[in-house]
């Protein structure tokens, strides 16, 4: 995109009262990576943001961190999940911004594209060490942002007894397996239905995008610069998702929260998608562990099907004040034995793939299958306007769920969406 | 800074000054011009408030809205190019600014005529009714201040496909209710009928009032004429109430031009934009980083609500 330089004079005058110093360059779009960070400890105070959980206790388990670098002092600003888009979009305006932060995967397009985020420094992590869906999630542009912490991803759950009485000892490995679960899982067990999956609405895409990307579709070119989504790949995968709400497998209304869970336990629906929140949720709705099961996603044809990575990355930002010593934390919680020590203290699946290897990771079959999974996953292109084209992917979704939209048609449809919003790089 | 104080120039206010040239005597009030100053003075703080947090985003966003600027033009506010009036030609385009444009006049259409005539009505029953008066009152206003979060959750459950209560008692006279929010045609009136249940009480509380001061001497001197009883409301207690009827209509008018927080809460806009308004779309803009297109889809809306305004004023004043 080319523009040239116009100002308006009011808005101007706004944005010197919110800019303290205009940067004139974006930082985004093929720039080189960060200077090398200098060796040695860490020091000065590091001010860090963090949303959620992660929040509530990376102070006090930085302590490990402080207690190696004794000059380096790290507080942690805890920031609601709500909020924090706003605040952290807030900061990189008006250049106020703490020193590291954590940012949701499907930020960092935007917030690099504004030119708040430092490149990662080339000698600071070996790329290689993370799932390669979750490091994808910091490039812009060809150049990364930062650094993958947490990730998740998507991974079928089921009612094993209920799968039993269906006839079915074992996980579906194909799509007509998958589905010929579903349909026996209703016809052979009672569940009223087989496989609950999102009829479209916020964040369905996440339920969708993981059969697309099993089935070959893309969602942009190499580099990002344009959208991909009309493909053959693309429409076969939506006819087969949306041919479970065609068929009564799935439930055509979005379900309230906690419908999903006591409906499982229940033995209502036999099956669903979801991330590794939903063990827990389960066992609270009374689903025992022997009661149920994951299993990784099948792919169309027997070879393994291909998932949703989302989570959260580590940024440095480019008015860090102690940028240097910021990488060096940023370094620190990338560690493989912090991360496992990270996922003993709130349960975070850990990015580095080393983390896995050894301790209660290596040990849980459950979490052994989120990891296999993750070897098998993708994450949504890193570009600005990402937030809106996920909105027109998901209302038409909705529309292809309700059956008055074939798939080759919603492809169609959600590639003309998406090129009318540009990828903004 | 200077110290030095620098005393009123006397030519303006010595009265002395004046006789010299002949002319009569113009005497300009020492207090009145300390009250000015004063009052000046006092308005000051709210007047830079004022100027700072609403005047000059509502400019900034005027100016916005002829620009293409983004979410990640924020540190780079000089690469921002002007396209004139691009963002309001695009939005007139957009199928889903006209589908929300739609909704909104829906919403009006449906929302205005029904809130006032619930509102009058109640308050006219209120007005008459001589026990449990302050229950009443409570009640019917009681919507108007609890939480729209706390009210949909009820909502929700009541207006469920399977097992909610308007389903289970439409049911027993062998109704098959839809689920009420999930359907593309139904979900749209639902939430007008939940936003007349919520909002009727702040117009009814103005309504009562106003019934008040109809003087009690001109219906009791018209019932002894022998009107009936719908011939005193509809020839003596509307037309006093006209006044009162117009700010009724404009502010309710503008409250659903600016439908919001049920459709957030309730439906989420959906199902398929079902019961996105002009509002909610402006909002989506700015989430997704549109920072002019969401200025100037608030625009359009503003001037629609401007003219509705004029217009409501021209014809419910015509008659006075």
């Amino acid at each position: 995109m080319r523009r040239t330089r116009t100002s308006i004079a009011v808005l101007a005058a706004a944005s010197l009262a919110l800019t303290a110093c205009g940067r004139e360059d974006s930082a985004a779009g093929g720039e080189a990576q960060s200077e090398e960070i200098a060796s040695g400890e860490a020091t000065g105070t590091i001010d860090v943001w963090a949303m959620g959980t992660e929040g509530e206790v990376l102070e006090d388990f930085s302590a490990a961190f402080e207690e190696a670098n004794p000059e380096a002092d790290v507080k942690v600003t805890a920031v609601p999940w709500e909020s924090a888009y706003d605040k952290l979009s807030g900061a990189i305006a008006s250049g106020e911004t703490p020193d590291v932060s954590l940012v949701g995967t499907t930020w960092m397009g935007e917030f690099a594209q504004a030119g708040g985020l430092m490149p990662t420094p080339e000698n600071l992590v070996d790329e290689s060490a993370f799932f390669p869906g979750a490091w994808e999630s910091t490039e812009v542009g060809g150049t990364s942002y930062g650094v993958p912490w947490y990730v998740e991803t998507r991974v079928l759950y089921y009612r094993t007894d209920l799968a039993e009485q269906a006839g079915w000892d074992e996980a579906p490995q194909t799509w007509d397996e998958l589905k010929t679960f579903a349909q026996d899982l209703e016809s052979k067990a009672g569940v009223e239905y087989g496989l609950n999956l999102q009829p479209g609405q916020t964040g369905s895409w996440q339920t969708v995008m993981p059969f697309a990307w099993s089935n070959g579709a893309t969602l942009t070119n190499e580099d990002a610069t344009e959208y991909t989504i009309d493909s053959p790949e693309m429409a076969e995968a939506l006819d087969y998702y949306t041919s479970y709400f065609d068929e009564e497998l799935s439930p055509t209304r979005l379900l309230d929260p906690g419908e999903l869970e006591t409906g499982f336990a229940k033995g209502t629906y036999g099956a669903f998608i979801s991330g590794p929140w939903h063990t827990g949720l389960v066992e609270d709705a009374g689903v025992t562990q022997e009661q149920y099961t994951v299993a990784p996603m099948p792919g169309p044809d027997g070879a393994p099907g291909s998932s949703f990575v989302g989570g959260g990355d580590l940024v440095v930002f480019n008015d860090s004040d102690n940028a240097d010593n910021a990488w060096k934390y940023v370094q620190w919680l990338s560690e493989a034995e912090t991360q496992q020590a990270f996922y003993d203290e709130v349960g975070d699946l850990p990015a580095v793939q080393e983390a896995w290897e050894t301790g209660e990771l290596a040990e849980d079959p459950q979490l052994q299958v989120f990891g296999q999974q993750l070897e098998n996953a993708e994450s949504p292109p890193a570009v600005p306007t990402w937030e809106q084209v996920a909105g027109s992917i998901d209302s038409i979704v909705e529309q292809a769920s309700k059956g008055d939209l074939p798939g080759d048609e919603a492809a169609s449809q959600m590639q003309s969406e998406a090129s009318s919003i540009g990828t903004g790089l | 800074m200077s110290t030095t104080r620098t005393s009123p120039a006397p030519a303006t206010t010595s009265p002395v000054s004046s006789p010299e040239r002949g002319t009569p005597t113009r005497h300009v009030d020492p207090t009145r011009r300390q009250q000015a100053i004063a009052a000046w003075i006092l308005a000051l703080p709210f007047m830079a408030l004022f100027l700072v947090f609403t005047a000059g985003p509502v400019l900034a966003s005027l100016g916005m809205s002829f620009t293409d600027m983004r979410s990640t033009d924020m540190r780079n506010p000089f690469a921002v190019e002007f396209v004139g009036l691009q963002n309001y030609l695009d939005l007139l385009a957009d199928p889903l600014f006209r589908k929300v444009t739609v909704n909104t006049a829906l919403y009006l259409v449906l929302g205005v005529p029904l809130t006032m005539a619930v509102a009058l009505a109640t308050a006219v029953g209120l007005n008459r009714i001589t026990r449990l008066k302050g229950f009443f009152r409570v009640s019917f206003y009681l919507p108007v201040v609890t939480s729209i979060v706390a009210v949909s959750v009820v909502w929700k459950f009541l207006l469920r496909d399977e097992g909610g209560l308007v389903n289970t008692v439409i049911g027993w006279f062998g109704v098959d209710g839809p689920g009420w929010l999930d359907s593309t045609t139904t979900a749209l009136p639902t939430l007008v009928v939940m936003a007349v249940w919520r909002n009727f009480g702040t117009l009814m509380v103005i309504f009562l009032a106003a019934l008040q001061t109809v003087p009690r001497e001109l219906l009791e001197a018209a019932e002894t004429d022998g009107a009936s009883g719908w011939s005193r409301f509809r020839y003596i207690t509307v037309p006093m109430l006209r006044p009162v009827l117009l700010f009724g209509a404009v502010i309710t008018s503008i409250g659903y031009l600016q439908f919001f927080e049920e459709a957030f809460v309730m439906t989420k806009g959906g199902p398929l934009d079902a019961t996105k308004s002009i509002t909610f779309f402006t909002y989506d803009q700015w989430g997704y980083g549109n920072y002019a297109v969401g200025s100037a889809a608030a625009y359009l809306l503003f001037v629609a609500i401007m003219l509705l305004t004029w217009l409501q004023f021209r014809l419910l004043r015509e008659k006075d």
